[in-house]
Parts: structure tokens; sequence; C-alpha cells
């Protein structure tokens, strides 16, 4: 019923990890970092720090190559990716463009691997709560 | 000091990370030199073409669009820089700088706008990020729907980011009209 569609609309129309530009976490060293109250993940780009929302991620994967030298890829999700809690609106961005895939290179092979892990982490959680909440409202 | 500003602390942001520097403006153009030497970036004024001023986290931004098409950004302006700077540039170079809107929703759709050498991707209106198209070393198309832009990997003594980008795609849907029939651009 009406109910529903506004759960909807708000799952997709409500993603905002920020409300305030000061609300981002200092700007430290230029690397992946991740936000655990915000649940958003922070990508260098160009000298900035970009937030994107834990709930944009499909999945995020790391590899290591002979030098020592990791590689950081993570893809978001986009239309067509099957179950995605925050897409069921995605219908009213149909003329958008998304961010599909982000590869990193990174110089530290530990903060390579925790951060992985830590994104990791973020997104079970997110993810199983809102299909918790999802169930909840069936 | 009749002629101009001096700002210390003002980094220049670019591929490759942050460099920390100080930054003169004055009547003929604006000319930032790196802390301890080395890199300098000196834009006359009548090469400026556009002056931007964003709010970044705890500080703000200002960009230097170049008539070639480069833009240059500079960052570590207090809100009253801003002010009196705004007044300099409008008095000693006709120049009103416009003012863009930082994006902190953490979306991944919006809109992407190709502007001199810049791409930058919009959300609602306000600008999530900008890379330019001068570090682009290749772009790909994969599939229908889908644009890769490959960067030039840098290793120069100036970068100093830890994790680089190294590739970034874009997925057009086809319900997107904004590109249509033009597979060289995304």
């Amino acid at each position: 019923g009406t109910m529903d569609n506004r759960g909807a609309m708000k799952g997709s129309g409500d993603l905002n990890a920020y409300k305030n530009i000061n609300d981002l976490p200092t700007p430290r060293d230029l690397m992946i970092q991740v936000d655990q109250k915000h649940e958003a993940i922070l990508l260098p780009v160009h000298g900035s720090m970009v937030p994107f929302h834990i709930a944009t991620v499909k999945s995020v994967t790391s590899q290591q190559d002979t030098n020592r030298t990791c590689y950081i890829r993570i893809i978001f999700n986009v239309p067509g990716t099957p179950f995605n809690p925050y897409d069921s609106n995605s219908l009213k961005y149909q003329g958008s463009i998304y961010i599909k895939e982000a590869s990193f290179r990174s110089r530290d092979p530990r903060h390579s691997s925790e951060i992985v892990q830590q994104i990791k982490t973020l997104r079970r959680q997110v993810t199983s709560r809102e299909s918790e909440r999802a169930e909840r409202a069936t | 000091m009749a002629d101009g500003h001096l700002f210390n602390n003002i980094s220049l942001g670019g591929r490759g990370g942050t460099n920390p520097g100080q930054l003169r403006v004055h009547s003929g153009g604006i000319v930032w030199k790196k802390q301890g030497g080395g890199k300098a970036v000196e834009v006359d004024k009548a090469d400026i073409s556009g002056l931007t001023w964003m709010k970044v986290p705890r500080t703000n931004q200002l960009g230097v669009i170049s008539k070639e098409g480069l833009k240059y950004k500079f960052t570590g302006f207090r809100d009253q820089d801003v002010s009196s700077l705004t007044t300099f540039f409008q008095t000693a170079c006709g120049i009103t700088p416009e003012e863009k809107q930082l994006s902190v929703s953490g979306k991944n759709w919006g809109e992407v706008d190709l502007n001199g050498n810049m791409l930058s991707f919009l959300v609602g209106s306000k600008q999530a990020f900008e890379v330019s198209l001068a570090d682009v070393s290749q772009t790909q198309l994969q599939g229908k729907n889908d644009v890769m832009l490959e960067f030039h990997v840098d290793d120069t003594t100036g970068a100093n980011e830890k994790d680089s980008l190294m590739e970034i795609s874009f997925h057009i849907p086809n319900s997107n009209t904004q590109f249509v029939g033009d597979e060289n651009c995304p």
C-alpha cells in the first residue's frame, strides 16, 4: 500500500552518509578510510576524500602482485544488481549515471588487507540490519 | 603589501595527492610555490578563464581554471579569506568566482559533466568529485553500458597518497539520454 511505497522511497532517497560537510573525518593521509559512525567509506580521488555510503558498495576485493603492491577493487551497486535493498527505487534515478567500479593501488599491504576487512564487515552489518528491518516491515 | 595577498599553508591538490605550499595572489595573477622548493604553479591574470570557491571539510578550496582548460585546486582558505579574495578577484581581474557545493551524501549515482579538461561527477547538482582528463591514460567501452577510465600511474616524488586511483568505471543505463551516440565520451 501507500506505506510500503513510502518505505521504499525512504530507503533510496534518504541515502545520506553525511548531512554536513564538516561531519566528514578530518583529512589525514590520502588513503581509503572507513567511517563506522556514518557507515561510509572514503576514497582518495584527485587529492580529495570522496565519501560513498556503504549501501552503495556491492563488493570489495584485494590482490597482491609479486612486488608486494596491492590492488583494492571496489564494485558498487548499479541498476540490475540482484538483491540491493537500496535499489528498490532505482527507477526514479533512471536518468542517472552510476559509478560502477573503482580500483586503487596501495603502497601498504597491511593497510590494504585491514581496510578490505573493515569494508566487508561494515557492509555485512548494514546489510543484515537492513534486511531485518525489511522483514519486520512486511 | 600594496599589491596582493599572501597565504601560507595552501595545498595544491591533484593526481598523486596534495602538497603544502604558499600562495600569492596579486594583480598580475597567482603564484603557488611548494614548501621547501621544487614545484611552482604560476597563472597569469590573462590566462585565468574562471575561478571557483568550494567549501570542503573544515576549510575552503579555490579552483583556478586556465584558458588551456587546466584546473588548479588550492585548499586551506579561511572564510574571511574567501570574502577578501573574492573582492580582490573582482576588482583586480574582473572575475567573480563561482560558488560550488560539495556533495557528501555518499551516493554513487548522479550526472557526469565534462568541462574543459575536467570530468565532474555531480550528485543533485553538487559536486562529488572531479578528475582531470589529462591524467587519463586510456578509456575503454565495456559492453554496451560501461565506460572505464584508466589513469596514469604517478610514481613521481610528488605523489604522497597511500592509495592511488587506477581505474574508475561508469555505468550508463540505456535510459540515460545525455551521452547517446558518443562512444568516445562517458
